[in-house]
């Protein structure tokens, strides 16, 4: 793990957040002491072992490929600030 | 200075399930009333948990078997971040780090020969919502028929270098694609996208040049257009200076004939790819596996090769077959009924395609009863029903799948007679009445003949032998 101003810079941007000074270098702080301790996991050595992609040793569900349709379009919109002829309505965004 | 040209592409192929990825609405959105096929977890409502559609994994899976890939027996999803009005949930449920499939090769032909593609990887993931920004001044329009509809991104390594090469390879992934049944591949109805990733070196160098990415090419033609201007562009800039090349998001503007940038080209970090946490790994178990591998198709060219050498077609005729698995299907079911392979092709490549053109219908919709068609290609050969009245029957055998050929034949009147009183009857009667045309056979005009002939069978309404018809008026007219 790496962190430096630069780049929570771009992670500020990308998260709108604005960090006072005090705030980020609380952060820099935080992700320094993190790189240390993960530096210890250096000491193990995991050549022989396997990857895992998930930490529980678990597996999704599948479903069969079945239409079915609960929820009518009323339904999902009834709480929405504003419709149009059956569509969702946002302010405009500019392409 | 010479340069070249190196293309990679990223196609989005729009799967052909039932339903949606993680949920079971409809995954039809073409043409539908605006938001009619949605529900709560495909509107990204807060605590919706998805569920992975089997059949899209089926199709993942055979997509990458098709182009030679190692299929990952566990694959993941990923959640990819972005902000916008057509992605409800605020990302995308996507794959990054464990894809369904990788590193594969597709072979390729242009005019400068056979080409091996890498195929880098096939990911799984979910479409987009769709806005329509032409309604109304002040807003946006969103429909979420199309969110979360089953997409895999094929994403190829950059070993291709021309439009030429760039149209060879579309062709061939869309042939594959639809033999497997996995997709319609239609760039109309957005079931095929792809967007180009481009850039140019002097001829020779290893280093690869800035890359732009282009978007929003609707036909391959607009493609090859949207190449060629690309590099054009990159190496005016290049050799004069024109502008500095960023890497960079473009969007093909197929009426101007120009690409116009369009954002940053975004880095992987941008999009804050990590596991879903809602959707457990999907492993894929030897029964599983092996289910699919065995519902492949033969490959095209395999298929070919056997019309030609076990079937005797001619080159021409099995290539015209293979463009579509469905012409393929209904030929090998009409064969399996008359057998004769000459027939059934000479039937498929006139009058199914001729049907099918006047119908304004593809290939791939093709879905004529085979065996049906086998039997009205061996009612014509054996003279039971005129060749005319044939097409008739085809025609009415597209409009209603249940047709049995003859049971249609019989009671729309169009079996052959073999009455030759009744043939010779009407051959008197229309001689009769044509004095003229008889006097001008007789001269040696050939074509009053054929009149007298054609105006006999329409007469019979179709049902007649042509060589009896021919024979008996032939022989009538001389002994007058």
């Amino acid at each position: 793990m790496y962190m430096d101003r630069e780049t929570l810079r771009k992670l500020e941007l990308l998260n709108q957040l604005r960090l006072t000074e005090e705030q980020k270098h609380g952060v820099l702080r935080f992700f320094e002491e993190r790189a240390a301790d993960e530096a210890l996991l250096d000491a193990v050595d995991t050549a022989e072992v396997k990857p895992m992609v998930h930490v529980m040793p678990i597996m999704t569900v599948v479903r069969e490929d079945i239409v079915s349709q609960p929820f009518s379009r009323e339904d999902l919109q009834r709480e929405a600030p504003e419709t149009d002829e059956g569509y969702w309505c946002v302010p405009r965004v500019v392409e | 200075m010479r340069y070249e040209t190196v293309i990679g592409l990223e196609v989005h192929i729009g799967l052909s399930t039932n339903s949606k990825v993680f949920c079971s609405c409809s995954a039809e959105s073409y043409g539908a009333e605006p938001n009619v096929h949605v529900c709560p977890a495909c509107c990204g409502m807060p605590g919706m948990l998805p569920v992975v559609n089997r059949r899209m994994v089926d199709f993942g899976m055979k997509a990458g078997m098709m182009l030679n890939c190692h299929i990952n027996r566990v694959t993941t999803f990923d959640k990819k971040s972005y902000y916008y009005p057509d992605l409800p949930a605020s990302y995308q449920t996507t794959q990054w780090f464990a894809p369904i499939a990788v590193n594969g090769f597709m072979e390729i032909e242009t005019s400068s020969g056979k080409k091996r593609v890498r195929i880098k990887q096939i990911h799984m993931e979910e479409d987009a919502g769709k806005l329509v920004h032409d309604i109304r001044e002040d807003t946006t329009h969103i429909d979420f028929n199309r969110s979360s509809v089953p997409l895999i991104e094929i994403v190829s390594q950059p070993d291709l270098s021309s439009a030429e090469e760039v149209e060879a390879y579309l062709d061939r992934l869309n042939i594959l694609l639809r033999f497997a049944k996995v997709s319609e591949c239609e760039m109309a109805h957005g079931t095929m996208r792809c967007d180009v990733n481009l850039s140019v070196r002097p001829e020779g160098s290893d280093k690869l040049g800035v890359r732009t990415e282009m978007k929003n090419m609707n036909s391959i033609e607009a493609i090859k257009r949207a190449i060629e201007y690309e590099t054009a562009r990159h190496i005016d800039a290049i050799e004069n200076g024109a502008e500095v090349l960023i890497q960079e998001t473009r969007r093909w503007d197929d009426l101007t004939g120009k690409s116009y940038a369009m954002r940053d080209k975004e880095t992987a970090g941008d999009y804050r790819y990590f596991p879903d946490p809602n959707v457990m790994p999907v492993v894929i178990d030897d029964a599983w596996y092996n289910s699919v591998k065995d519902s492949l198709p033969e490959f095209p060219e395999v298929k070919k090769k056997r019309y030609i050498d076990e079937l005797g077609l001619s080159d021409y005729d099995a290539d015209q077959l293979v463009r579509s698995i469905a012409l393929c299907e209904c030929f090998e079911s009409a064969y399996s009924v008359c057998s004769s392979a000459k027939d059934a092709v000479n039937w498929m490549t006139s009058e199914v395609m001729s049907e099918l053109n006047a119908r304004d219908m593809t290939y791939d919709m093709l879905s004529l009863n085979g065996e049906a068609l086998g039997r009205l290609i061996l009612l014509v050969s054996d003279g039971e029903v005129g060749r005319a009245n044939g097409r008739k029957i085809l025609s009415a055998m597209f409009d209603d799948g249940n047709i049995d050929p003859k049971t249609y034949a019989e009671q729309n009147d169009m079996i052959v007679s073999h009455d030759t009183d009744l043939i010779e009857q009407t051959v008197r009667t229309i001689v009769a009445s044509n004095q003229k045309a008889v006097a001008d056979y007789k001269n040696g005009k050939e074509k009053a003949l054929m009149s007298l002939f054609g105006q006999c069978m329409r007469e019979l309404k179709g049902n007649c032998d042509p060589q009896t018809l021919k024979t008996i008026l032939t022989e009538y007219i001389a002994s007058l």
